[in-house]
């Protein structure tokens, strides 16, 4: 005992004490989770600042004598006059498959009740994109399982594809409908025991919406089955300004990791339009000059950073990829605005959802005419090329004839033909929402209207034949549509064995 | 009070004006405040009142608060005071507190530096490893 107590007597002795060296500011300015704090001379741009009482900050504006920090937590619980401290570190969130099945709020901590996120590592919010070198083209494709998207605006892995229109017309089911399929197609290969097959994990960042949207999103992911393969990140309109405009760079970080860890992700960003109005509050109440339409001047910048961080990483760094689904919100069918003009010039390309198409009984309500997918078509399977490579001429072309055809004046044979196929084209398009359609089906129902098949079926029965042709197909001529999935491009032979099927399927069909 | 940009700008303006050597010279202050206040311009009170602002920060960088839970004996103020002097030049302005509930060691802080060894603040970073 005695040489217990004098090695303890030791160590006491020896041991020094070190004042590690602090740098302090006095809060002397808060409001709606903004504050203003006067010293802090040596904090960082984005520096983590801690306020006291459990609050963090995050530095965004380094003025002359004060520093504007947004409010990440309670901003209730930080007081005028209170210490504010530097923290020598950037704002990170916990990444990794932990967070799979999970909903988180921006700083990643778990709001679903389901205990605490299994994550060792963490990554910075802000987070600078992969360069040129890292980079590579978009060579596979992401199957959302909605037919016009597949068949005529591809979406590849490591693309851009911005969803907008109005208020109501369909654009977050789109984006669950993709990841729903993406679950289903993680789960075939993981069924099937497919080793080549790259899952792709989804990320859905619900910015400023109301909790009942953002639950029913959940109900119906859960329902699906596609949670175990999403993380959510949620940030609804209760949430402050300050984290609104941060949970897409959050989510972004989450993505990041399956992407620097050679695996792929998709992220949704529902939606941006809410994001710059959450990123203006703040820079109004930061001071910062405002200009179009009150919006600070690096509005184009907040967007063009956040989605340059999506890319497809060279083999040699993981052939991982990250793809962006940033949704816009159009007031009135404006796209010529200042946000989605924005957005539209950074992103690579764009699916349009329109309002009257919707209540047309057309959807999605894609406007095909003006959406298009700048680099998705060199990631589009070679069977979908072949069959749906023809689709968006004939459709534009029935768009213009029917707009003539409406002054009732006579039509010559052919372009009555053009039209009876545009309409039925129009019609097998038609698609009910969180029903994603597997490729192998669209190419067989798109093969079908390319050859015909539906030239005799009422345009009311149009729908009726799809669905029986489907079913005939998955029930009868499985071993087809899994050829084709294998094959992944239609040779002759599969081209005769699919006549055959369609003609069998034709003579039963009344 | 609104201070305005020009405002600023001014206040600036006079306050490098009061700058000796890198030292903030009081009697130039003292003279500056009283001719501003003779002028009586229509911006003057906002342009002190920024003025006043930048010399209270300068005097706070310039001031080392060194607090202790008990009287510190005069060799060792002496030691603190040269080793401060040593690493923020010279003109520093120390004042010696008494501040029980730190417990034991000392807290410095000179502007926004601050060099706590208090035992307070050891317990507390005990805490938050918790």
């Amino acid at each position: 005992m005695a040489d217990l107590l004098k090695e303890i007597e030791a160590q006491i002795a020896g041991a020094k004490t070190i004042a590690a060296k602090q740098n302090v500011g006095v809060i002397c300015e808060i409001g709606d989770g903004v504050a203003k704090i006067e010293g802090l001379t040596d904090a960082m741009l984005n520096e983590m600042i801690d306020l006291g009482n459990g609050v963090t900050g995050l530095a965004l504006s380094l003025d002359e004598t004060e520093v504007g920090v947004i409010i990440l937590g309670d901003y209730t619980q930080v007081k005028e006059g209170g210490e504010a401290r530097t923290t020598g570190k950037l704002l990170q969130v916990p990444v990794g498959k932990g967070l799979l099945g999970r909903v988180v709020n921006m700083l990643g901590e778990p709001v679903d009740g389901k205990g605490p996120i299994k994550s060792d590592k963490s990554y910075p919010v802000e987070k600078t994109a992969p360069g040129i070198i890292r980079r590579r083209s978009v060579s596979q494709p992401v199957q959302t399982g909605i037919m016009p998207i597949d068949a005529m605006i591809p979406i590849g892995r490591g693309q851009r594809e911005l969803i907008i229109g109005d208020r109501a017309t369909g654009k977050t089911t789109i984006c669950i409908d993709t990841i729903i399929s993406q679950a289903r197609l993680n789960k075939a290969a993981e069924a099937a025991g497919d080793t080549e097959y790259r899952p792709l994990y989804c990320i859905y960042v619900a910015i400023g919406q109301k909790q009942s949207t953002i639950a029913r999103v959940i109900a119906v992911l859960e329902e699906t089955g596609a949670m175990p393969y999403t993380i959510i990140v949620a940030s609804p309109a209760s949430d402050s300004a300050s984290n609104q405009y941060l949970a897409p760079f959050a989510g972004a970080a989450m993505g990041e990791w399956f992407m620097d860890n050679g695996m792929d992700a998709l992220i949704v960003y529902d939606d941006l339009s809410k994001q710059a109005v959450a990123y203006r509050q703040v820079s109004l109440l930061l001071k910062r000059p405002s200009g179009r339409e009150a919006f600070p001047g690096d509005v184009f910048y907040l967007h063009s950073r956040l989605l340059e961080r999506a890319a497809r990483v060279d083999e040699k760094y993981g052939n991982g990829s990250l793809t962006a689904m940033p949704i816009i919100e159009t007031q009135a069918g404006d796209v010529s605005a200042y946000i989605p003009t924005n957005v539209i010039s950074i992103t690579d390309g764009q699916i349009f959802l329109e309002t009257d198409l919707f209540y047309q009984g057309v959807r999605p309500a894609i406007n095909v005419g003006i959406s298009v997918s700048r680099v998705g078509s060199a990631a589009q399977l070679k069977a979908m090329k072949q069959v749906a490579g023809q689709l968006k001429g004939e459709l534009a072309q029935f768009r213009e004839l029917a707009a003539f055809a409406q002054f009732g004046s006579d039509l010559d044979a052919k372009t009555q033909a053009q039209i009876d196929r545009g309409k039925r084209i129009v019609e097998i398009f038609k698609q009910a929402q969180y029903n994603p359609i597997p490729v192998e089906i669209q190419v067989v129902v798109i093969w079908t209207v390319q050859n015909g098949y539906l030239d005799q079926v009422p345009v009311a029965r149009v729908k009726e034949f799809q669905n029986k042709l489907t079913e005939y197909f998955t029930t009868r001529k499985s071993q087809l549509l899994a050829k084709i999935g294998r094959e992944k491009a239609l040779s002759d032979a599969l081209k005769a064995e699919l006549k055959a099927a369609a003609d069998e399927f034709k003579q039963t069909w009344k | 009070m609104k201070i305005t940009k020009r405002a600023k700008r001014e206040a600036k303006q006079l306050y490098r004006f009061c700058l000796v050597g890198g030292l903030l010279d009081e009697n130039r202050v003292r003279q500056i405040v009283q001719r501003a206040v003779a002028i009586s311009e229509r911006d003057c009170p906002s342009i002190l009142a920024h003025f006043l602002r930048l010399v209270k920060l300068d005097c706070a960088q310039r001031t080392a608060t060194i607090e202790s839970a008990t009287p510190l004996p005069a060799d060792l103020q002496t030691v603190v005071r040269t080793g401060l002097t040593r690493r923020y030049g010279p003109g520093l302005t120390t004042t010696f507190a008494e501040r029980p509930e730190l417990i034991g060691g000392m807290r410095i802080q000179v502007g926004c530096d601050v060099y706590d060894g208090s035992v307070r603040a050891g317990l507390e970073a005990l805490e938050k490893s918790f």
